[in-house]
């Protein structure tokens, strides 16, 4: 870390004289970097942050983890198409990917983890992925890199109501629906929306007899925000929704016909705040209540089921200090959290965490600017280790950047690890990762681009095994077992093109090679693939657009050793689709759009005996007014 | 070289015409897999279930039989494996199947699907196999719903079903009569069943001490199980025990506890001795013996005993794991000491000689 300061000073000093000559480029450059939220974005200037906006998010409707799948450096294993689906950043797990729900971190106290399936697309108003640790703002589990959602309240002058109504219908008997419609006055602002989701989800399998038996699901969503300026000072939020998800789990091959589990999940978040703003100094207080539940039923047929709850009640207060002459800022987060945890096998516990952090934000010059992040966490389960973070972003010269990120962060034991009965180990200690990252880009209006060189070195990773504890024989305990260390590199595109007079060209693609290893063996991870890639094309003319995407996938080892027998082979899996706006003005945009999803049939797995489905087909209508 | 392969050849086909004149009353080999040890391999979220074989002489053998005679995989968990004159029927719990294969060329004749749930042990009595079935529940919810599921073995179709107590796990067939061990499925049970096979009549419940595992019969035709007791995370700790059942009088005999906090896990029968593991650690006693030895004969591991069997005075140990390929240890019981490793299947749980 000290040579790369060094060299990144000296490249520093010596490029000074061509940086200077370019402030009108950079102040426009700004314009773009200011993606995500105000916050995020603050924070995340030695960071690759990626916004998922409507255009590209109306080319995945059908489901979160195919949008960003195509669209984002992430992995997902899904447990067959519309199963069970989980995150994983740079060759991390689901537990080291952190879900972040406007602002605030909804992985769940049992399993550390947010499923995926119980997301649904197109009601959140802001998508934002942040690869790289996060603790210091997100708290556990934001190791490898963090997903937002936001709601995103605009206040407007003049009066303003938009309604959003879209629908897709895809194979397989699913539909995808929602509704929603946004208010904004100079002193309110609202967003309500509903969506509905269901599907028979019974794709066949390509190359085979079977179809995904006993996949069903059907969910719905509610979501509803608003805000008022009661002064010009003062603004109050307030965010609410709830999800009521019903599935069924399908069966894997040889006799997918076999599966017969359901699983039902509810969840329920509301969040108030309150911001004051004066001159330097800005004050949020936020309080806000999560409840999570699910039951599973082994057999769907039958009344008995296990379950798990939890409740979380949490308070923080920021407060940003502006040092107007040096042009920085100092913000202090002081967080409580109390949560409850219970399951059918675990009788109530409670956490209580609080934490204290400090972000020190210091543009320098006009194109170089630093931060400097510490956390200490308070727990009650056991003594997380102090988390810092330093960053710096620098503008040589031109469009091009340079970023440099270190940290440590963390990952806490989750209630299953601690006290499952029988199993769990009260002595667990929390995951520790420190990680580096360097990164060089250029960004125009036209073109963006992001290559960073990461590395993440894990320790006290919490494993599973079987003789965890020599004095339980033959159980499956949770112990602090593995050290691993990934390197890899992580690029994302963006290329705009506009060809001829009217056609609009828009490249997107990102690319993640990862070398994942425990430290202590020369094999692979295991479930971690070396190169992900996925690329989206398209080209628009006036009305028409038509789009191409492409995924790969490397194979994957499922066995610590590597054995060429457990292998889940690589894949590439292409998409493609037309959109053609049949109104477009300033009152009313209506667009219908047709998508072919696996042109190729392409027969592949991404977890092993669950095959995904063949060509299917999308018809989208989308009416804004 | 040629030459040396011509004679090489000579002298093998020599050798196969003097083998095959002096065992005229032998019959050909009936497949790849006889002759040899057959490891059954639970699977994992790692991976499937699968089955290796290793000749008996322990210098070759082979991983994924059924995968590479059939093209095809088993799914997990492969739970146990029963045999009949020249089948084998393959039970993968998760599947709800039972594969029906060739046993010595591992050819897959057929499969049951239908009528099982959570088939765990299976036992062949004439043309009829009988599956111990755990029916629904999850772990640590038990429902009263289980059963024996009787199979038509030329038809391949669950003929009947025997409703039983709760947690059925290994079955074993003497003279007419079925023994069940009722081990408790999601949580824990104390019963032995009796099964009369002439109308498939439940014909006792004997009760036992908690969670009855393994069973075998004694030179003498009395049945041992071995008893696990509960666990001490259970709340609710219970003694293991070694019980003897006469099986005239379907009465129990004798039984031996163990002390305090000593669970029992794996039971193997040969030649009239019991051999048993606590941890990963063996003991061995005579069937008649009156009391429980009080030092093991070998520690088969450092990792995980999940699979033991025992013949020629040869023990053969799983050393398991569900994350990556396992092992089978092989310890000379003369001198107890280790004298062979080989690979076994991912999640390597069972042992049967073929």
């Amino acid at each position: 870390m000290k040579n790369l300061i060094f060299v990144l000073l000296y490249i520093w000093i010596t490029s000074v004289s061509y940086s200077q000559q370019n402030d009108s480029i950079y102040y426009r450059l700004d314009q773009i970097v200011i993606q995500a939220n105000k916050r995020l974005s603050k924070t995340s200037k030695a960071y690759k942050l990626l916004k998922l906006n409507d255009s590209v998010i109306v080319n995945n409707l059908e489901s979160f983890t195919s949008l960003l799948r195509f669209n984002s450096p992430i992995y997902f294993r899904e447990f067959g198409q519309g199963g069970t689906s989980s995150p994983s950043f740079r060759g991390t797990s689901a537990s080291n990917t952190a879900v972040i729900w406007n602002g605030i971190n909804i992985n769940s106290i049992n399993n550390g983890q947010t499923s995926f399936n119980s997301l649904t697309v197109g009601l959140y108003d802001e998508l934002d992925v942040r690869s790289g640790g996060g603790s210091i703002e997100f708290g556990s589990g934001a190791i490898g890199g963090t997903i937002h959602l936001n709601d995103v309240l605009d206040f407007l002058e003049k009066n303003k109501l938009k309604h959003l109504i879209n629908t897709t219908f895809s194979s397989f008997s699913t539909i995808n629906t929602l509704y929603k419609v946004k208010y904004s006055s100079s002193n309110y602002a609202l967003n309500f929306g509903v969506s509905y989701n269901r599907s028979e989800n019974n794709y066949p399998f390509v190359n085979s007899e079977f179809r995904n038996t006993n996949g069903a699901y059907e969910n719905y969503l509610i979501d509803f925000s608003n805000g008022y300026k009661l002064t010009d000072n003062f603004l109050l939020q307030f965010y609410t929704t709830y999800y009521h998800g019903d599935r069924l789990f399908s069966g894997e091959l040889p006799n997918p016909t076999a599966a017969n589990d359901k699983y039902i999940d509810i969840n329920q978040r509301n969040l108030l705040s309150l911001r004051y703003s004066l001159k330097n100094l800005k004050i949020e207080t936020r309080l806000a209540y999560l409840y999570d539940e699910y039951c599973f039923f082994d057999d769907k047929e039958s009344d008995v089921f296990s379950f798990g709850r939890s409740d979380r009640f949490f308070s923080d207060a920021t407060i940003d200090y502006t040092f107007k002459k040096i042009n920085a800022t100092l913000t202090s987060n002081t967080r409580w959290e109390r949560v409850k945890g219970e399951t059918d096998r675990i009788e109530y516990q409670f956490r209580t965490e609080v934490s204290q952090s400090f972000i020190f934000d210091h543009k320098i010059a006009y194109n170089f600017s630093y931060d400097i992040k510490i956390r200490e966490d308070y727990n009650s389960d056991f003594n997380v280790p102090l988390s810092y973070a330093v960053g710096l972003k620098w503008k040589p010269f031109r469009s091009f950047f340079i970023r440099a990120n270190n940290s440590k962060n963390y990952r806490v034991p989750t209630f299953n690890d601690l006290f499952w009965p029988g199993q769990g180990n009260p002595n667990l200690i929390p995951e520790t990762s420190h990680q580096g990252e360097l990164g060089i880009g250029f960004s125009t209006k036209n073109l963006f681009i992001d290559l960073a060189y990461f590395i993440i070195d894990a320790k006290n990773r919490i494993v599973w095994t079987p003789n965890g504890d020599p004095n339980r024989p033959g159980v499956w305990t949770p112990i602090n077992l593995s050290k691993s260390l990934n390197q890899g590199i992580e690029l994302s595109a963006n290329i705009k093109y506009n060809a001829f007079k009217n056609f609009k060209t828009n490249l997107l693609l990102n690319y993640v090679y990862v070398n994942a290893k425990n430290t202590d063996r020369e094999e692979l991870l295991p479930f971690v693939p070396k190169h992900i890639a996925n690329v989206n094309f398209s080209v628009s003319r006036s009305r028409w657009s038509l789009f191409y995407q492409q995924l790969f996938n490397d194979k994957i080892f499922t066995t610590e050793s590597n054995s060429p027998n457990f292998i889940v082979d690589s894949f590439f899996v292409s998409n493609i689709g037309i959109n053609y706006k049949l109104l477009q003005n300033k009152k009313q945009n209506l667009g219908i759009g047709i998508k072919v999803n696996n042109l190729l049939n392409t027969d592949y797995e991404i977890v092993q005996n669950r095959p995904m489905p063949g060509v299917n087909y999308n018809l989208n209508i989308n009416y804004k007014f | 070289m040629k030459r040396i392969n011509l004679i090489f050849n000579a002298l093998m086909l020599s050798c196969i015409i003097f083998l095959s004149s002096c065992n005229d009353d032998d019959q050909l080999p009936r497949g790849d897999y006889e002759n040899g040890i057959l490891i059954a391999g639970e699977g994992s979220g790692a991976g499937t279930g699968s089955i290796s074989f290793v000749a008996d002489d322990l210098r070759s053998g082979e991983d994924r039989i059924f995968n590479t005679v059939n093209g095809e995989d088993l799914g997990t968990f492969l739970q146990s494996v029963a045999f009949d004159d020249n089948q084998a029927y393959i039970i993968v719990d998760n599947q709800n199947t039972i594969t029906v294969v060739n046993r010595f060329t591992f050819e897959k004749l057929g499969e049951i699907t239908i009528g099982l749930q959570v088939p765990r042990f299976m036992v062949v009595v004439d043309n009829k196999g009988y599956v111990t079935n755990w029916g629904s529940g999850s772990f640590g919810n038990n429902v009263d719903d289980d059963f024996i599921a009787v199979v038509d073995l030329t038809t391949l179709q669950v003929t009947s079903t025997i409703n039983v107590e709760v947690g059925p796990e290994q079955i074993v067939y003497q003279n007419g009569r079925l023994f069940v061990s009722h081990k408790g499925g999601y949580g824990s049970n104390n019963k032995i069943t009796v099964i009369d096979t002439s109308d498939d009549s439940i014909e006792r419940v004997i009760e036992v001490k908690d969670k009855p595992d393994e069973m075998a019969f004694t030179s003498s035709g009395d049945l041992v199980v071995l008893v696990g007791g509960n666990e001490s995370w259970t709340g609710n700790e219970t003694l293991g025990s070694i019980m003897v059942i006469n099986t005239n009088t379907l009465n129990v005999e004798s039984e031996l506890d163990f002390a305090s906090g000593v669970h029992p896990g794996l039971m193997y029968l040969d030649d009239n001795m019991i051999y048993y593991t606590i941890g990963n650690d063996v003991f061995s006693m005579s069937a008649n013996s009156n009391s429980i030895p009080t030092t093991s004969l070998l520690t088969a591991t450092d990792g995980f005993l999940y699979g033991m069997a025992v013949r020629n005075s040869q023990l053969y140990a799983l050393n398991v794991s569900f994350t990556d390929i396992s092992e089978m240890i092989v310890f000379d019981l003369n001198t107890n000491t280790q004298i062979q490793t080989i690979d076994a299947p991912l999640g390597a749980a069972k042992i049967y000689f073929n």
